[in-house]
């Protein structure tokens, strides 16, 4: 392969490794080219040298006691997690209205959901409009407060003492982090459809881990 | 039981850092399916499954495999290694409060740096906000407690440092993430949300204006960022 002058910038931005080899070649005869290789191979050369590495021993700890902190903060904002199971507050009805609110939900998120390519394109096809905003808000409030019932009807089967229980646990708390962490995004952007997926999806992450602990009871 | 969803599709290979003076060429053969590639992507799922658990472990191999990394671009970053040490704790708790929404659409690796990034930018804005400097002039942004290394012209790595704080934020980023820790195009358009041909346009440029900016005085007036 032969390369002249004018390939150099193009090798320089995407050369192949043949193109490189064929430019170290057209170097050797040409003092422009050869100059003009050894400042751009001298700019990798240096640069390697600003990946100093020194140990910081007592970073991992700050970070780690940073992490447990967290982690027992999140425990305690929610507020589920400290409610005590009240089984005769629980009825039947309870569980069909936990029911009929997974259906709405359900439907509303899959209608969203399937019709969110019919936005038109230069009106920006992750902007909820308002009035499915309200909708999408609603039910998200119908689908919390049916969750919130799940969980406390799990509650007693959750506090056991085992391993599988201490798993549960500590999904249902990242769960719930995450969760928080999207509910606050979604609230300074509410608009955002692609963060009402996401919150969506974890809605029903929540659900479905709910759901397997309680068909264990059963 | 549900998943969160921990497949790990990979497109985007995990590199190590290059070594000095290597010059690299991407191609599509590149080094997929070698057994380092293959280690590394093991490790990625195994630290990214335990992180997903909530276990602390997870957390302490991904700073014992990625923390000097990522402190090192934080702080080339942020020019202080106060502010480094920041940017790496407040990623490792965003990842904790955000681990749910990893689908692993990139690897794990490339999730953590595009938070770290993410990151710093807050930091540098905080900071700009508390007026700790007037702007985000040259001086403010040069490493200056960066360790020694033993290198042959440590006139030419400050020379650099203080070019390189005259390119444009973006420039630098992709600059410092593809030469100084290693990563490929690949990698840094997931990190930075930007495709692959402008993370290459974007390196380029930055090693364009680079050059123009350590030149000798004969091209002293030929511009800076662009």
């Amino acid at each position: 392969m032969n390369v002249a002058c004018e390939d150099r910038e193009r090798i320089f931005l995407d050369g192949t490794a043949e193109e490189w080899a064929a430019l170290e070649l057209h170097a050797a005869a040409c003092a422009a080219c050869a100059e003009e290789l050894r400042t751009w191979k001298e700019l990798s050369t240096t640069a390697a040298e600003l990946r100093a590495e020194e140990d910081s021993p007592a970073l991992w700890t700050r970070i780690e006691a940073a992490l447990r902190e967290q982690r027992s903060a999140a425990a305690e904002r929610n507020f589920w997690w400290r409610l005590e199971f009240r089984p005769h507050l629980f009825h039947a009805w309870q569980m069909a209205l936990v029911g009929a609110m997974v259906v709405v939900l359900g439907v509303s998120g899959g209608y969203v959901y399937t019709h969110r390519g019919s936005v038109p394109a230069e009106e920006g096809s992750t902007l909820l409009k308002t009035r499915a905003l309200a909708e999408v808000e609603r039910t998200e409030h119908e689908y919390m407060t049916a969750i919130d019932q799940l969980a406390a009807e799990a509650g007693p089967q959750l506090n056991q003492p085992t391993a599988l229980m201490a798993n549960y646990r500590e999904k249902l708390l990242v769960l719930d982090s995450a969760i928080a962490e999207l509910r606050t995004q979604a609230g300074v952007n509410p608009s955002n459809a692609h963060l009402r997926y996401q919150l969506l999806a974890m809605y029903q992450e929540k659900q479905e881990t709910l759901q397997d602990i309680l068909e264990m009871k059963r | 039981m549900g998943s969160v969803g921990l497949t790990l599709p990979w497109e985007h290979r995990i590199t190590g850092a290059v070594r000095t003076g290597e010059r690299r060429v991407e191609t599509s053969e590149g080094r997929t399916g070698t057994g380092v590639v293959s280690l590394e992507r093991s490790q990625d799922a195994d630290v990214a499954a335990a992180c997903l658990k909530g276990d602390l472990r997870g957390y302490e191999e991904l700073h014992r495999w990625q923390g000097r990394r990522m402190k090192n671009l934080a702080r080339n970053l942020l020019g202080s290694q106060t502010d480094a040490e920041d940017a790496v704790q407040e990623t490792f708790l965003k990842i904790q409060r955000s681990i749910a929404s990893f689908r692993g659409q990139s690897s794990f690796v490339t999730w953590t740096f595009r938070i770290l990034v993410n990151t710093c930018h807050d930091l540098r804005r905080a900071r700009l906000r508390r007026k700790d400097q007037t702007s985000e002039d040259v001086a403010s942004l040069i490493p200056a407690d960066m360790p020694r290394a033993a290198v042959a012209h440590p006139s030419l790595r400050m020379a650099l440092e203080r070019a390189l704080a005259q390119l444009t934020v973006h420039q630098r980023e992709v600059f410092l993430l593809y030469e100084v820790q290693g990563f490929r195009h690949a990698e840094i358009a997931g990190m930075l949300e930007i495709s692959e041909t402008a993370s290459k346009n974007t390196l380029f440029q930055a090693k364009k204006n680079l050059r123009a900016l350590l030149e000798p005085p004969r091209s002293a007036g030929a511009g800076g960022a662009q």
